[in-house]
């Protein structure tokens, strides 16, 4: 059992400065520890501070308090405190953030952008087109849109590009924001798919799903925000 | 433009590029900017956000090389150690602020030789750095203009002759071509209009990621930062407020000068 990411005592509160100044507390001391080839499903009602949670994992948000320990190579990581090269560092190789939403930049093409996190960890450029190919169809992408930037696309296109992107070269940590949410059923199956050959390669994953179908397909252990127990 | 990635940017680089120690710079009683300290690591780039006024401008000046601060030091890495570049003798400083570092100008007739044609604006700078062949320069000048997508066919036509887009886009090969380490922009994209900032922005994005250089860009636009930038700075009143991540401190931020900043704008 390879400890991959531990999160220790991550409280976190809002302060909203140009609002009267009122804080918002919305995680209160919140620990685990997710190992090699493990998929925690953090769960609870809307606003319980899932979303917050992953974001502060990612180094995206920052805790009041608290640490997030991540392996990266030989080392563990405290990201909440690490200097930004080696967050960014720590990004490129170990650990990816993935959400519904794909983040367009202008006149990339769909190809490209799916290739572009594979080329910067040295993957050579052939096999990482041959690869970023094969997922897009996989993930039911027609071939004639791989040449175009994503920003004209539906939702859902753009979104299995995101997936596409993250899972063609899945991280040793992945954190999962809704990856699946409004994805038709054909699709859907295929990212459950996706998650599971990673996990099984030995990614850790952890991750928010409503879905209850994909959250069952997927979880090896849950966390539940509200009442703060993990369940077995 | 592929979004290819340069391998130098994989190599945890040891040795820092500049260093920012305790910059100040007033105005008889006014501050520019103060108490300014920093390290910029090759490869890296760094945004400087904040509103008009509030010295971001005025710092960039003074790590350039274009001002002189009135406290403290700017260290650049330059033959196996840090020297300040204010304690080099004025034709040695103006030497490298021409080879080692470039400066991307807001506005690009501050940049540009405006009576000079397209390929000697982009050759002149490799005959500052020592070239001497004329057929090499105008080649190197013409693949340059191609990088920055400007038609070879343009290469004996004046800068004024071509639209703000295009200028803009050969100050950038002028800048470039000596291939520095580090280079300074003060609002590349400003004044453009949105669909010319597009396309100028995902060239320089891919030109300081292929190339591997080290960026420091000004800008009062967010979406450029997050774009362009790794780590950003946000500047208040010639303070630095907070500072960290790009996306950190655009989507947590901390300070309350920095929650009206990101608030303010529609979708950064």
């Amino acid at each position: 059992m390879i400890p991959m990411l531990e999160a220790k005592q991550v409280s976190k509160a809002f302060t909203l400065h140009n609002q009267g100044g009122v804080t918002l507390p919305v995680l209160n001391n919140i620990g685990f520890t997710v190992h090699r080839g493990e998929a925690l499903v953090l769960q609870g009602p809307s606003g319980v501070g899932k979303s917050t949670l992953l974001r502060i994992l990612y180094g995206n948000y920052r805790p009041s308090t608290g640490h997030v320990m991540v392996r990266h190579g030989e080392s563990m990581v405290d990201i909440v405190h690490a200097d930004p090269r080696l967050v960014l560092q720590v990004r490129r190789k170990t650990l990816s953030y993935v959400s519904q939403f794909l983040r367009v930049i202008p006149r990339v093409s769909t190809l490209d952008i799916v290739k572009d996190p594979m080329l910067g960890r040295g993957v050579p450029d052939g096999e990482a087109t041959l690869r970023a190919q094969n997922l897009l169809a996989r993930l039911n992408l027609p071939e004639r849109l791989w040449a175009l930037p994503p920003s004209t696309f539906s939702g859902g296109e753009q979104q299995r590009v995101n997936i596409a992107r993250s899972f063609v070269d899945p991280t040793e940590v992945m954190l999962l924001d809704e990856p699946t949410a409004s994805l038709d059923a054909g699709n859907r199956t295929v990212v459950v798919e996706l998650i599971n050959e990673a996990r099984e390669k030995g990614a850790s994953i952890i991750g928010i799903f409503h879905d209850e179908a994909v959250r069952d397909s997927v979880a090896t252990r849950s966390l539940d925000l509200t009442p703060l127990k993990v369940a077995a | 433009m592929s979004a290819s990635h340069s391998p130098s940017r994989l190599v945890s680089e040891l040795e820092p590029l500049l260093q920012v120690n305790q910059v100040a710079k007033y105005y008889g009683e006014r501050i520019g900017c103060e108490d300014i300290s920093f390290t910029l690591w090759p490869g890296e780039v760094l945004g400087i956000v904040g509103e008009s006024g509030s010295g971001k401008s005025t710092l960039l000046r003074c790590l350039a090389g274009l001002d002189t601060p009135s406290h403290g030091e700017v260290l650049f890495r330059h033959g196996g150690g840090m020297v300040d570049i204010f304690s080099l003798p004025e034709a040695t400083r103006r030497a490298m602020m021409r080879t080692e570092w470039g400066i991307v100008h807001q506005n690009p007739r501050d940049g540009l030789r405006m009576d000079v044609s397209a390929g000697g604006n982009v050759g002149e700078r490799l005959m500052d750095r020592g070239d001497r062949h004329f057929g090499a320069i105008r080649t190197s000048a013409g693949d340059w203009l191609s990088r920055v997508e400007i038609d070879k066919s343009r290469i004996d036509d004046r800068p004024r002759q071509f639209s703000g887009g295009m200028q803009q886009r050969l100050q950038i090969a002028r800048v470039l071509v000596s291939e520095p380490r580090l280079v300074f922009m003060d609002e590349p994209t400003g004044g453009l209009d949105v669909s010319v900032q597009a396309r100028l922005l995902d060239l320089l994005r891919v030109l300081v990621r292929d190339l591997g250089i080290a960026a420091v860009i000004v800008t009062h636009d967010l979406a450029v930062a997050r774009l362009l930038t790794d780590r950003l700075m946000v500047m208040k009143d010639g303070h630095v407020v907070e500072q960290g991540l790009t996306d950190q401190v655009l989507d947590d931020p901390h300070h309350a000068y920095t929650q009206l900043l990101a608030s303010a704008v529609l979708a950064a």
